[in-house]
Order: structure tokens, then sequence, then C-alpha cells
């Protein structure tokens, strides 16, 4: 996902760069100066036009393709995963279910808590593994997001979504709420921990 | 108006009428397009000066981390008063109330086709807006689910305050006039054209208000059922948005963006109109590529009822990659009009007086708005700066940077038109100067925020990391925005003061509502210029010389 935003940045740099020089070099090139005479009047010219249109319809065609890919990659769910959790987004807190294994979670306890780790729900994922998340809320829409997986994916009542995480470092995360929820939303926190698979059997086994 | 006599010069019938009056009576009850017209810019112009107050004290709150200015519900209300007012009250409705203004002069009508609709469609819009902000004298506040009101948020178990009925009702008001109004706009371009002009004759902005009513008509019919469903399931059993009858919170995502992004279209669409009536005449050359222009506007219009659902690529539940393409391929008209623009300055004579400043800094902050437009039609980007303020940079580049420095185009070229009087460019390039340094420097380190993982809508955040700083520097660059504006209402005022008169075509302009006097006379115009092209008064300048 990371390589699919540096390639769009680069092109973005590349396509900013030179129509930011096509505004600026007539601003200063054909600037008006005393006793011009009027310039020539030309309105048309149709293998120009026909060449901006064509060359953008083929860049615009490379980057679908690009993102198509990444996409797949990153939608892809595995039909065996290292664990399944299901996720319940609540105003304002989250419950983790492991299938066959604890259930944790809780509310990170109003404004005065921000950042704060006690009692923050934790999401404890194995490394280099496959964890599937099945993901709803219970009340009002809410958003699952991980900056630092660039990743979110929103939690709406009456509908299950389901997504692979496979994270490739151990340390802790922070995960928070996308969508407004309401006047607690900005502390609807949680925080993420991948561990080692056998650190995480062993997690497992302590809280069943 | 000594121009009209040496040209063969079509006259217009002359009109029995009686003599102008100005109380303000005679405003309250005007059928004239003229007044609607400046009632409307005038009317939107006040909601934004409110909406811009309430995005300050936003700004003041998240200055500092953890800061206590506002506290969760009143910076809720803010965001939600902001966003309606911005979107339903301003930028929408200014370039309504240009076109009622310029449509008519623009093709060298007397007047709009249904006037007394186009009276009544300004009334709903100032009642509409008035009603969404009585909601704040309720005992609950305001509105406070956002301008996307997203149920469940915004079903009465748990919005159970009169403030979100109120805003239902008020954004209802306002799609009606919106519907409205856009059918006379449709009316009057088709039926009321001088002889001579054409449909491939009429200028730019006119063929983009064609266009944005077009888009009205398939748009803003989705909102007001929707808002309509929302009501019924508040107050009369209706289940249509509750999972637990049968209902589903998904089916206002696809209705609301079913309109919704149309609406950004409605919102940009006369703007390129603007930019590509003010572009040539300050480099003293035709438009180019005026069938190209108007293609790509259709094109636009076209592609962006296909792509609502790239609001709802981590919903889990469309098909991405369709919507992902569609987004994309709206980059390809919206480019053939920024090489058209720059062709038409292309070895040109260009001048910088404040209208052609404001469209050069429309040009520069949209091409940043654009861009990162393409990026977020990427879905796996979109997972990471969907609900970040990402998102709150891309579309304040576009509505802010794009459509406001259009609007302080058009007020500057058009103000002389409207008034009679010029506006002051030494004040004018000042408050070019700051609003444009001002926005980017607000809304700039927006984008990195997104990034880091700033959601929008929050109403404080944490100490620590870089959070901290870019907010300070983006608060910093709302109160340089402020003096900015202010310093266009002094210029109003400076203006209205000293009333030095303007001729009937200060710029040496194209279009028929140059052709005319400033301000114009009740029924439009004394004559009509020949119209062979789409630059009458051009033609007639030339002829004469």
């Amino acid at each position: 996902m990371a390589s699919n935003w540096l390639m769009f940045l680069a092109v973005a740099a590349c396509v900013g760069v030179i129509v930011l020089g096509l505004i600026l070099f007539p601003l200063v090139r054909w600037r008006r100066r005393k006793g011009d005479a009027e310039p020539p009047q030309f309105a048309n010219n149709y293998p120009l036009e026909i060449a901006w249109t064509v060359i953008p319809l083929v860049m615009v065609g490379g980057l679908f393709v690009a993102t198509y890919r990444a996409e797949a990659r990153v939608d892809a769910v595995s039909d065996h995963p290292a664990a399944i959790v299901a996720v319940e987004a609540y105003r304002w807190g989250w419950t983790f279910a492991y299938r066959g294994g604890p259930t944790v979670g809780g509310a990170s306890n109003g404004p005065a808590s921000l950042g704060v780790a006690q009692g923050m729900p934790e999401l404890v994922l194995p490394l280099g593994e496959t964890t599937r998340i099945e993901l709803w809320a219970a009340d009002v829409d809410h958003g699952f997001w991980i900056p630092d997986f660039l990743f979110k994916r929103d939690a709406i009542p009456g509908q299950t979504t389901a997504f692979d995480l496979s994270p490739t470092k151990l340390g802790t995360f922070e995960g928070r709420c996308s969508a407004f929820c309401g006047l607690q939303h900005e502390s609807m926190l949680f925080r993420v921990r991948v561990v080692t698979p056998g650190a995480f059997v062993a997690w497992e086994k302590a809280r069943t | 108006m000594g121009e009209s006599a040496d040209v063969s010069a079509v006259a217009v019938p002359a009109m029995p009428e009686a003599a102008e009056r100005h109380d303000l009576l005679s405003w309250l009850t005007t059928t004239d397009h003229k007044r609607i017209g400046i009632l409307y810019l005038l009317t939107s112009l006040a909601y934004f000066g409110v909406s811009g107050i309430l995005s300050l004290m936003m700004r003041t709150q998240l200055a500092r981390p953890n800061n206590t200015f506002l506290d969760a519900h009143q910076y809720a209300q803010l965001f939600t008063l902001h966003g309606t007012a911005m979107i339903f009250l301003f930028v929408a409705p200014f370039a309504f109330g240009l076109a009622n203004f310029l449509i008519p002069l623009q093709i060298g009508a007397a007047d709009m086709a249904f006037p007394r609709l186009n009276a009544t469609s300004y009334w709903l819009f100032l009642f509409g807006g008035l009603v969404v902000f009585l909601g704040a004298a309720t005992n609950e506040g305001a509105a406070a689910s956002g301008w996307t009101a997203y149920p469940p948020l915004s079903e009465i178990r748990v919005s159970t305050g009169l403030g979100q009925d109120l805003w239902i009702v008020g954004v209802f008001l306002v799609s009606v006039a919106t519907i409205v109004t856009s059918i006379n706009f449709v009316t009057t371009v088709f039926i009321f054209r001088a002889p001579g002009m054409t449909m491939w004759r009429i200028p730019i902005f006119t063929w983009e208000m064609v266009a944005t009513s077009l888009l009205v008509f398939m748009a803003f019919p989705s909102l007001a059922a929707t808002l309509l469903l929302l009501f019924v399931d508040r107050h009369m059993g209706g289940h249509a948005f509750d999972p637990a009858y049968g209902g589903s919170p998904v089916l206002w995502d696809h209705l609301f963006w079913f309109f919704g992004h149309p609406e950004v279209y409605v919102m940009i669409l006369p703007y390129f109109g603007v930019i590509s009536e003010i572009v040539p005449v300050f480099s003293r050359k035709p438009i180019f590529g005026y069938t190209g222009l108007v293609l790509a506007a259709f094109a636009i219009a076209g592609l962006s009822m296909g792509v609502w659902a790239h609001h709802m690529f981590t919903t889990g539940v469309v098909n991405n990659p369709f919507f992902a393409f569609v987004s994309f391929l709206i980059a390809v008209p919206t480019g053939v009009k920024f090489f058209n623009w720059i062709a038409t300055m292309w070895r040109g004579s260009i001048s910088f007086e404040t209208p052609m400043l404001f469209a050069i800094g429309f040009l520069l902050n949209f091409l940043i708005g654009g861009i990162t437009g393409v990026m977020l039609a990427s879905p796996p980007i979109d997972y990471q700066a969907h609900d970040s303020y990402f998102v709150v940079a891309h579309f304040h580049y576009v509505l802010g940077g794009g459509s406001l420095f259009a609007i302080f185009a058009a007020l500057f070229f058009w103000w002389p038109k409207m008034f009679g009087v010029k506006l002051d460019e030494t004040l004018g390039k000042w408050c070019f100067g700051l609003l444009f340094v001002g926005f980017n420097v607000t809304f700039l380190p927006m984008h990195f925020m997104g990034v880091m993982g700033m959601p929008r809508r929050v109403f404080t955040y944490d100490a620590g990391g870089p959070l901290p700083t870019l907010n300070l520097i983006a608060t910093f660059g709302s109160y340089i925005m402020f003096a900015g504006v202010a310093l266009y209402v002094v210029n109003a005022i400076v203006s209205a003061r000293t009333r030095i008169p303007v001729g009937s075509d200060p710029w040496s302009a194209n279009s028929l509502e140059w052709w005319t006097s400033s301000p114009p006379p009740e029924h439009n115009f004394e004559s009509l210029p020949p119209i062979r092209s789409e630059r009458p008064v051009y033609d007639a300048r030339v002829a004469r010389a």
C-alpha cells in the first residue's frame, strides 16, 4: 500500500510541476508591456487539443491498472487465517472477540484519558500471520482505523465486513475511530499490539 | 452608451415602464433578475461571513492540544453549520446569484423566463438557511451530526434535538429553491436568446450554468427525497435507515452521495465559467478551445453522475474498481479545461488586475486540489486518507482555493457592472495577497495531519508529535484569511463612499453584459450590437476602430 502511495505521489509531483510551469511561464513571458500591440487572436489547434485529451486518458488508464492491482492485494481475504476476531464498535469503545479465544476490549474513558494507556482496549495480532477481522457497529457508524497500517474500514450497524490484517512489524500501534460518531468520537481509541506467533498463542491461553 | 450609435445596432422595442424605484419595498417585491441576483449574492456572502466566523472559532479551538475554548458539543454544532452553510448557502447560491444577474445580460434578454418563480427561489433559499441556523436557538442546540447527517447518528434516538429537524427542513427548502432556479436558467438560455445568439455563441459561463442546471435536475431530487425519508424515520415511524427493522444506513450513503458528488460539480462548474470569462479579457485574446470547454463541461457533468460511491470506498460494500475508474476519468476533461486556460494566456498580453490575480490563484490552488483528488480516487490511498484531514485539505483546495478564489475574481470583475463603481485596485491586490497566503498556510499543513492519522471532526487532539505545530500554523493561516476577507469589506464600503463611476466596459471585455450601461437599466438593453461570434462586444469594438 505504501508503494501505491509513493507511485501516486511521484506522478502527482511530476504532473504538478509541469502544469505549474505551464501556468507560470506565460505569466512572465507574455506579461503586458507598454505599447503592446493586440496579440494574435488564435482560438483553436485541434491536433493539440486531441493530444491533451488522449495523453491524460492513457495516463489515468495506467494509474487505474496500478491501483487495481494494489487494491486486489490489500483487499485479498485468506481462506485460512491464523486467527479470526469479531470486532464490535460502539459509542465509545471496542470489543475484540477472538474465535475460540478470549473476548477483550473496553472504552478508553472519555476525553480526559486521551493517549492514556490504562483501560485502553487492546487488539493483539500475531506477527507475519494473517488475522481476519469481522467488523460491525452496535449503534451508529464508526470507522476502524490504524494509521500506521495505512488502512481503515467503516463499521456499520446491520452488516458485517471482513478484511485481513497481516502485520510485518513488532510493536504497539495506535488505532482509532475515523467516522464521527458523537461527542466522545476523538477519544474512541484502541491499541494494536503485534507480538510473535508464540507470544500470541501464550497470550490467548492466558486470557481464555 | 454612445457606442451603440455607430454600428448597425438592432434596436430592442422600448418597454412601457414606470421610473425605477429604489426603496426597501421595491427590493422586497422585485422580480428583476438583476436585483434578485444581487440579493442572492449579498445573502450568500452574509452566510459566508457567519460560516467563516464559525470556522475561525474551530481553528481557535484546535490551535493548541487539549484546548478548552469549545466543548465537544459546541464543536460538533460548529462543523455541522459550517459545512452546511458553505455548501448549501454560499458556494452554490453565490453561483446562482451570479447566474441570475448575468445570464439574461450575456444572452441579450430582458429578464429570466419566469421572474416570479425566480423571486420564489430566492426567498426559499433565504428562509431555508435561516431555518437551519434557527436550530442554534433551541434547547439542545443546532444539528450536530455533520453536513452529511449520516444515520443512525442523525436518527431521533441518537440526535434527539429539534436542531436536526430544523436542519432537515431548512436544507429541504434550499434544495427546492435550487431545483426551481435551475429550471429558470435552462428555460431562459434555451428560449430567450437575442437574434444571432446561437447556442454556439453563448458565453462559456452561461454554458457552464446549463451543465450545472442539468446536474441539479438529476442530483437534487435525490437529496430532497433522502431528507424526507430521514424525517419520516424520525417522526412517522419509518425505518428506512434502521437495520433493526430491515433498513440500512448504507442506503443513506448511496442516496446522499448520489446527490453529494454531483453537488461538488454544481459548486465548481459555474466557477470554471467565471475563469473562462476572466482569463481571455486580461490576456486580450479569445477563449481558446470554446467547443472543447463546452464538451468538457458536459463530460464532467455526465461522469460526475457515476462516481458517488468513491465516498464509500471504506464501507466494503461497493464495487471500488468501477467507481475508482470513473473518478479517474473525470481528471481528463478537467485537464482539458486547464490546458485551454493556459493556451488562452499563451502568446497573449497579460495584465494583472485583481480579477486576474484571483483567477491565477484559482489555477494554482485548484491544481493541488485536482491532483489530491486523483490520489483519493485510488481506493488503497483512500483507505488511509478517508475521513482524515487529508480529505479536509483536498476539498478545501477545491472549494476554498478553487471556488472561493473564483468568487472573489467574479466579485472584482462584475462589481462595476452591478453597482456602477469599481473596487479599489490597491486594496484588491492586498486582499488577494492575504487570501492566497492565508489559504495555503491554513490548508497545506492539513495534508500532513491527515496522513499522520488526525481524523476530521475531532474537537481536540493529543499533545506530542508534530500535530500541535501543524495545527498552530493552520490556525495562524486562518486569521490571515480573515484579514483578507475583512479588507474586501473595507473595499466595498470605500468604493460605495467614493463612487468613482465606470463606463459600460471598464475592462475591454467581450460578452454582451459589457455592452449596456453600468448598472444596466431595468430592461437591460437600449440596443444590441450585431451578434456574429461569442465576442459581440469585441467585434463591435473592432468594427468601430
